[in-house]
């Protein structure tokens, strides 16, 4: 019974809080963008010549097909991130596609049509070095798997493993390449460093040892980019120390000793300091490779050579040129070779492999971004015309992590920024005004006007007014142009010279950073890519930090985001600023920062610019400011002694607060030290500061408030137990006050361990842990009150707040696995909160915060009735009507970023991970708009009616007067 | 807190009772996954059937989650999967489609590699309701993301109360007296008695007639002021 009122109150409670999606508002503002990350191996499949499938294997763990004609995806499939499902080869014959999977441990066969799993196969331990296709008798039917010690051979249809032998001297030889010419061998090449190259030949049908032999090679350390076999069975390696080719006949028993060729008698030479590189072509697995092959001597100079009656004949050089790749389309192969035209262009050729003779008409010009990076893969497809000659499609990826698509004469077919996948922090950036609301805006914005007099006023007025009618009557006409056009050609293109503020601010420019140092600035509405920055030279292991100084509210001021870029190791951190709309770098003087940055704090602090200012503490506790003008220095001297920030050393699990002195030096005020034997520092947060609060208490069943303590200096410690053993792990939680080092509140929960997912926000904090009693997520909410009343109703101070706040607490189990957390944020707060829980199924669950408030009774009586509070259950409900982004899976995601909008009831979403999806929510639904289901027929007709039943009973009144006086 | 605790301890007791009613060596309370290192690794199997719909429509957007994404597992194309270098312990296996729904399945495996596979409940976490095993895991349908818009409709906005209430007695108003002869003395007589059965008191001061009454007063009192309005109104004049 007590069940069913608990059920019923829940469905009665989501009768008001529901915040779904209706079917009919699909697509109408969101959007959902697919990525797939740093390509590794590309494939297209030339099986049949209409295909369009291109598959791809990246370093994101990811293997997906993609539609060469468009760039979208047919499928894709993501697994596991780390080491697990690191792709370590990508094999294609046929319709099968072979993926050797998480550092060998696994074969996994595709079907590419279907996207279908075909067979898969655990393989021994050991780690991955090589895998190969091996045919016989032009029919490719097996698979070669090397490990470090062993090799196995595995059948191409069912992947059941046909043998699998140990290798000869697996301890002291490293084996490292395997090549099979289709004549029933395979060939395991090993070496041990400086000194002999081993080579053992297997027999395909049994795995039995046909042969065994070493060569001297004192100057070889890896077999890996400096060899290759070429022709009918012939291995050749390249040396830079000797400047030397080598060759050796496999099969011949008699030649124990590498052929030396000097690449001085080819006239060649390797740049110093370069590994030289060999690339053959083996277009058949079954057949063995052309005798032809590319040797690039210095990163931009290729050569093609030919091996022809054991002599090596030049056919080509390429200098300069930056990339070269074969590419076989039936039986002929041809070469593509990538060279500089001029400083903002490269253009791409076609060889004849065999001859090397230039083939007419095929050059491809590709555009280099200027933003960008350079070009460094090359992708060939090839095909056959139908008058037989060959034509070609190529695929360029560049550093900043672009794929660009193009066909002849150099036409982008299409784009893929792949850099998108790994975004690591963003920001939502209002729009600019328009002339005309710049204008408006600007009339009662300039002091100017005050003085100018009422007659001036009147004509400012007048004058602004008209080019709003202007303005009006131009965008009239163009609506009323673009209807007469033909629906196709009409696109809503953004460009930036077109992007302005809309009435409500929905649309914003969304600044994302990633990880390999590209920069983005996305239309939030369209998701159209507005600009685009690469900074060069960003180290891997870099941390960033993006801060909005100044908003686009201070025309003529440029808005202005400063990003911090700091190496993970050393701490040392620059600065990069740039206008956030246009994304260009900004000409402001950046202060430089020789010592590692430990803390930032923005300041409300504004300089004459109206650039908020930003402080950086430094290892010495020494504070840097920017932007540092006199001004600024000025107020910073007035506030200092009201200016704290706090550190956290999670080595030492120490957290220190400091104050500013006037000198811009700091002094520590506080230290809470957080011993690291019993548990360490995962995570601290404070609370975002555009947050806003729109009631101060809550309104209790018997009519007194309960006052919510609202400490904007509030600090969440969370911590996790070093010992890890289930029955001993803890989550800790630790309420901080950041300027009085005051800890607040303090709690544990037992047997719980990480990761921890958390939300600090208004006066409260939301955690979710792992169970590992029980094996589930809980939730757990922590709320704080003052009490019946407030002690200081004007004004919060951490200095004088002499009573602690109490704290409520109720925990519940939330049965779905949580990937990250987050919550909605409106503009000034009035709105109820949801929490955003993105889940690893890719969806993302919007939870009103109704369900986690710890007031949540256990027995319902007429007091919590009257609140609105929800009967206690421990278990959260998920309802999939609540899943904002319907099918449009956001796949790992990573993080969601709330941002507020210009109408109070919206509030902008965006989830990031390795797709990105943005939306709108409406935690209360639209109250604040018309809603999109809004009646008009009915209203208008109810209006209609009324009106015609007034006319019409007042015509017959009249009527009957009439009648009446005559009677 | 208070109610987690008391629950934890509700569970705790029915705990107990599961084991002894369940004779399977429960791998409860399971290692703690990824910390065990005797290397001993297992094999998740199982099928998914969407019924009425070909496999090849949907594989290609699932996946097979276990425990979250600690391990990952792709579907064949007859709609069978295997996630392997499972360690032993216990997990819930979760086959995620954005198109399809699938109830999600716990699976336990003991250290020597028995397996079992069980409803999730995370609230009784130890109450065994067996399930087969290779899973066999059947979609309840595709996903119900979009509420339903309200329609407005004739019928409605007929059968709404309000409306019904107001029209009823109109109805009511305008129809008996004409169905009804009232002029016809036996009637009348009829319907006076009716009415005299349902004032089972006769005595009793009639309400309708008290409140005829109360109004009667008080509006020859009110005419009584107005009249007295009037009369001094020509003096002023």
């Amino acid at each position: 019974m007590a069940w069913l009122v608990v059920r019923l109150a829940i469905s009665v409670s989501l009768l008001y809080t529901a915040s779904a999606v209706f079917e009919d508002q699909v697509g109408k503002f969101d959007w959902r963008q697919q990525f797939i990350g740093k390509v590794r191996f590309a494939l297209f499949d030339t099986h049949s010549q209409a295909s369009k499938k291109l598959l791809v294997a990246t370093d994101k763990n990811v293997f997906a097909s993609l539609n060469s004609r468009t760039g979208d995806l047919f499928w894709r499939h993501v697994d596991n991130t780390g080491p697990e499902g690191h792709i370590d080869a990508l094999l294609m014959y046929g319709q099968d596609a072979v993926v050797v999977v998480g550092n060998g441990r696994l074969l996994r066969s595709w079907e590419t049509t279907v996207g279908g799993l075909k067979w898969e196969t655990v393989l021994d331990t050991g780690s991955f070095q090589a895998a190969a296709l091996v045919g016989v008798q032009d029919h490719v039917k097996y698979v070669a798997v090397l490990k470090k010690s062993a090799i196995s051979l595995h059948d191409l249809s069912s992947g059941s493993q046909i043998w699998v032998e140990n290798l000869p001297d697996s301890d002291s030889v490293q084996y490292q390449t395997i090549y099979s010419g289709g004549d029933g061998l395979v060939f395991v090449f090993g070496v041990v460093p400086n000194s002999h190259i081993v080579i053992v030949e297997y027999k395909i049908e049994d795995g039995e040892i046909m042969n065994k032999k070493s060569v001297e090679a004192a100057w070889m350390s890896s077999l890996e980019s400096s060899c290759t076999v070429i022709s009918s069975g012939i291995l050749l390696c390249v040396d830079q120390i000797t400047q030397s080719l080598y060759t050796l006949l496999l099969q011949s028993a008699e030649q124990t000793e590498m052929r030396q060729i000097h690449l001085q008698t080819l006239d060649l030479e390797v740049a110093s300091g370069f590994q030289p590189v060999l690339t053959s072509a083996q277009p058949n697995p079954a057949q063995p490779p052309l005798s032809e092959f590319f040797l690039q001597l210095s990163p931009d100079h290729h050569i093609l050579l030919q091996l022809k009656d054991g002599l090596i004949v030049p056919l080509r050089d390429f200098n300069p040129s930056y990339l070269a790749a074969f590419a076989t389309s039936g039986e002929r192969t041809v070469a593509a070779v990538m060279s500089p035209k001029n400083d903002t262009a490269c253009s791409i050729n076609l060889f004849s492999a065999d001859t090397g003779r230039r083939h007419l008409d095929t050059t491809i010009i590709y555009h280099m971004d200027p933003n960008g990076g350079k070009p460094n893969r090359l992708y060939v497809h090839a095909f056959l015309k139908k008058d037989d000659s060959v034509g070609y499609r190529v695929m360029v990826q560049t550093e900043d992590l672009t794929l660009t698509f193009l066909q002849q004469p150099g036409r982008v077919v299409w784009m893929r920024e792949e850099a998108l996948a790994d975004v690591v922090t963003m920001e939502m950036v209002d729009l600019p005004f328009t002339g005309t609301q710049a204008e408006l805006e600007g009339e009662f914005g300039k002091k100017a006007a005050i003085q100018d007099g009422l007659l001036p006023m009147v004509l400012k007025r007048l004058s602004s007014q008209f080019i709003l009618l202007q303005a009006w009557l131009a965008h009239l006409w163009k609506l009323f142009y673009d209807a007469r056009k033909p629906r196709s050609s009409v696109k809503n293109e953004v460009s930036i010279d077109t992007l302005s503020r809309d009435e409500f601010n929905l649309q914003k420019m969304m600044v994302m950073v990633t990880a390999s140092g590209k920069l983005f600035g996305i239309d939030s509405k369209s998701g159209t890519i507005l600009w685009k920055q690469y900074l060069e030279n960003i180290q891997p292991n870099s941390v960033f930090k993006l801060i909005v100084q100044r908003t686009t509210a201070h025309f003529p001021h440029p808005p202005q985001c400063t990003l911090l870029i700091k190496n993970k190791d050393t701490g040392i951190g620059n600065l990069y600023v740039f206008n956030p709309i246009f994304g260009k770098k900004s000409q402001i003087s950046v202060p430089a920062l020789p010592r590692p940055v430990l803390q930032t704090l923005l300041l409300p602090v504004i300089d004459q610019d109206y650039a908020k200012v930003l402080l950086l503490i430094d290892d010495q506790y020494k504070v840097t400011a920017f932007p540092s003008t006199k001004n600024v220095l000025q107020q910073l001297q007035d506030t200092a002694s009201s200016i704290f920030f706090y550190l956290v050393d999670t080595s030492q699990g120490k957290l220190s607060g400091f104050r500013l002195r006037k000198d811009l030096s700091t002094e520590l005020i506080w230290e809470v030290v957080i011993p690291t034997e019993v548990q360490k520092i995962v995570a601290v947060k404070g609370k975002r500061a555009n947050e806003h609060v729109h009631s101060q208490g809550r309104v209790m069943g018997d009519r007194s408030v309960l006052y919510k303590y609202l400490n904007p200096n509030l600090l969440a410690v969370i911590t996790e137990s070093t010992d890890t053993h289930q029955e001993r792990s803890f989550v800790g939680i630790f309420l901080i006050d950041g300027v009085t080092g005051r800890i607040v509140h303090e709690a544990v929960q037992r047997k719980a361990r990480g990761p921890v997912h958390f939300v600090h926000s208004e006066n409260w904090v939301v955690y979710v842990y792992w169970n590992s009693k029980f094996r589930r997520n809980e939730f757990s909410v922590l709320e704080l009150f003052e009490g019946a009343e407030l002690y200081n109703s004007t004004v919060f101070s951490s200095l004088d707040r002499p009573h602690p706040p109490q704290v409520l607490q109720q925990s519940y189990i939330f049965p779905a696995p949580i990937s990250t957390l987050e919550a909605t944020l409106t503009e000034k707060g009035i709105t109820s909160r949801h929490l955003l829980v993105g889940l690893p199924s890719g969806n993302i669950l919007s939870l009103p915060k109704m369900f986690l408030d710890p007031r949540r009774p256990e027995v319902v009586s007429e007091q919590s009735r009257e609140e609105n509070l929800i009967p206690y259950a421990p278990e959260m409900p998920i309802r999939e009507e609540w899943f904002i982004n319907y099918n449009q899976t956001v796949s790992r995601v990573r993080g969601i970023h709330t941002a507020p909008s210009g109408l109070e009831s919206t509030c902008l979403v965006v989830a990031y991970g390795l797709d990105i999806y943005q939306t709108r929510v409406f935690p209360s639904k639209q109250f604040d708009v018309l809603k999109d289901d809004y009646d008009y027929v009915l209203i208008s007709s109810v209006l209609f009616g009324l009106f015609f039943a007034t006319m019409i009973s007042k015509r017959l009144a009249e009527v009957k007067l009439l009648n009446r006086a005559w009677r | 807190m208070q109610q987690m605790k008391r629950l934890l301890d509700v569970y705790l007791a029915l705990q107990a009772l599961f084991a002894l009613s369940w004779c399977f060596s429960d791998a409860e309370p399971g290692p703690v996954a990824g910390s065990q290192s005797n290397g001993d690794r297992f094999k998740i199997e199982g099928r998914a059937i969407v019924p009425g719909v070909k496999t090849q429509d949907w594989i290609s957007t699932a996946r097979i989650l276990v425990e979250g994404e600690e391990y990952v597992g792709f579907l064949k194309t007859d709609g069978s999967f295997a996630v392997n270098d499972v360690p032993s312990g216990s997990y819930v296996v979760e086959i995620v489609s954005p198109s399809f729904r699938f109830d999600p399945v716990r699976v336990d495996i003991t250290s020597k590699g028995k397996m079992r596979a069980r409803l999730v409940n995370y609230i009784k976490t130890s109450e065994v309701i067996r399930q087969s095993y290779p899973l066999q895991i059947r979609s309840s349908g595709p996903h119900t993301y979009f509420m339903k818009r309200e329609t407005w409709g004739w019928t409605d906005f007929l059968m709404n109360p309000m409306v019904m209430m107001m029209v009823l007695p109109l109805l009511i108003i305008v129809l008996l007296p004409k169905v009804v002869n009232t002029n016809d003395p036996e009637m009348r007589k009829e319907m006076e008695q009716s009415m005299n059965m349902l004032n089972p008191n006769p005595e009793l001061p009639d309400v309708s007639e008290f409140m005829t009454k109360l109004f009667s007063k008080g509006s020859s009192k009110s005419s009584g002021g107005n009249k007295g309005s009037r009369s001094v109104a020509p003096k002023r004049r």
